[in-house]
């Protein structure tokens, strides 16, 4: 792996002030989550991030971000949801963010992911969750750690610097 | 017979309603690929960034992660690699095992990733994907969204069975 100041990034996607909830082991069948999606769905929420993975024992977790105003609509209907769904723990955590690194190429350079977790872990950033996929890499933090975060990617790659509201680029 | 084989076959017998079909612009998969799910000890810092720096130094690929914390608040971390490096992943995992804490293993030697895109985060897009694929009796190994696309990855075995569910449940230009 080569020197991680040649990786060069786009700037960064920050989703702020989310809550992440938590749907374990939930029994595999068809529109067994189904119930959830069409509730967001209904409410015209979106989905700012998901990831569901193996739980063992035909079961399944599923995890998504949502923002936390709309959480907020939806707590009172969530317990039904969550009942049929059969879900056998809900877990949520707030405020998380989700922070967007996108560019340099997980798909095709070996060390990459792990120069960013790496970093990401000497830092003290915590990552509840991630999703990792082609050039894209979805890190899911405690929303007071964000900050920080952007730091730690901004040594670790080279991120161009957004551009200021009324300053213009051209000289 | 399972929970979700008694499922499918009360719905094939009794049928089941067509949903308008989903519009998006396309659907990709990737090259044949191996997955490898680990369970490590959970915490604020758990050994994940260390598999995956361990993974990088080996010049080994990663080409999809799925990291969460599980409901026994262990880390579960999915790794798709490329086909060919599997064995050499299965050994730095085999001489790291104890150092990196890691309690359970299991791989699959050929997999793909299948991608819809656009997802624009709309939730009924990811019901769509997922309930399609079930309604096969396709199971996917894991699941996730990344900015535009959201994917899955599947057993290679099942892919064209996959591909062909898809095509008919999203309507593509």
């Amino acid at each position: 792996m080569g020197s991680a100041e040649t990786l060069e990034i786009f700037p960064l996607k920050i989703q702020r002030n989310l809550t992440q909830l938590s749907f374990l082991r939930i029994p595999t069948r068809p529109g067994a989550t189904r119930p959830l999606f069409d509730l967001l769905e209904r409410h015209g929420i979106l989905v700012r991030f998901v990831l569901e993975g193996c739980a063992g024992d035909y079961n399944r977790d599923l995890v998504i971000c949502i923002d936390s105003e709309a959480f907020a609509r939806l707590e009172p209907e969530l317990k039904e949801v969550n009942t049929r769904m059969q879900a056998q723990a809900l877990e949520l955590r707030q405020p998380v963010a989700v922070i967007r690194i996108l560019g340099p190429h997980f798909d095709i350079r070996p060390g990459t992911s792990g120069l960013l977790f790496g970093a990401l872990d000497r830092a003290g950033i915590t990552v509840f969750s991630n999703a990792t996929t082609i050039t894209s890499s979805m890190c899911v933090i405690p929303d007071d750690q964000v900050e920080a975060a952007e730091r730690t990617i901004g040594r670790t790659f080279e991120v161009p610097k957004k551009k200021q509201k009324g300053v213009s680029s051209k000289q | 017979m399972n929970e979700q084989s008694k499922t499918l076959d009360i719905m094939r017998r009794i049928g089941v309603p067509r949903p308008e079909k989903i519009r998006i612009t396309g659907i990709l998969q990737s090259p044949v690929l191996a997955s490898l799910t680990l369970l490590l000890p959970g915490g604020n810092s758990d050994s994940s960034a260390s598999v995956l720096e361990l993974m990088g130094a080996n010049e080994i690929n990663i080409r999809f992660i799925n990291k969460y914390k599980d409901s026994a608040g262990n880390t579960s971390l999915c790794l798709c690699i490329d086909a060919d490096l599997l064995d050499r992943a299965l050994s730095v995992l085999d001489t790291n095992e104890a150092s990196l804490g890691i309690r359970d293993f299991m791989y699959h030697p050929q997999v793909k990733v299948i991608s819809i895109y656009p997802h624009k985060e709309r939730p009924r897009v990811t019901e769509r994907l997922l309930t399609t694929l079930r309604m096969q009796g396709i199971d996917p190994l894991s699941t996730n969204n990344a900015s535009s696309v959201i994917s899955c990855v599947v057993n290679s075995d099942h892919v064209e069975q996959a591909l062909a569910s898809l095509a008919d449940a999203f309507e593509m230009p």
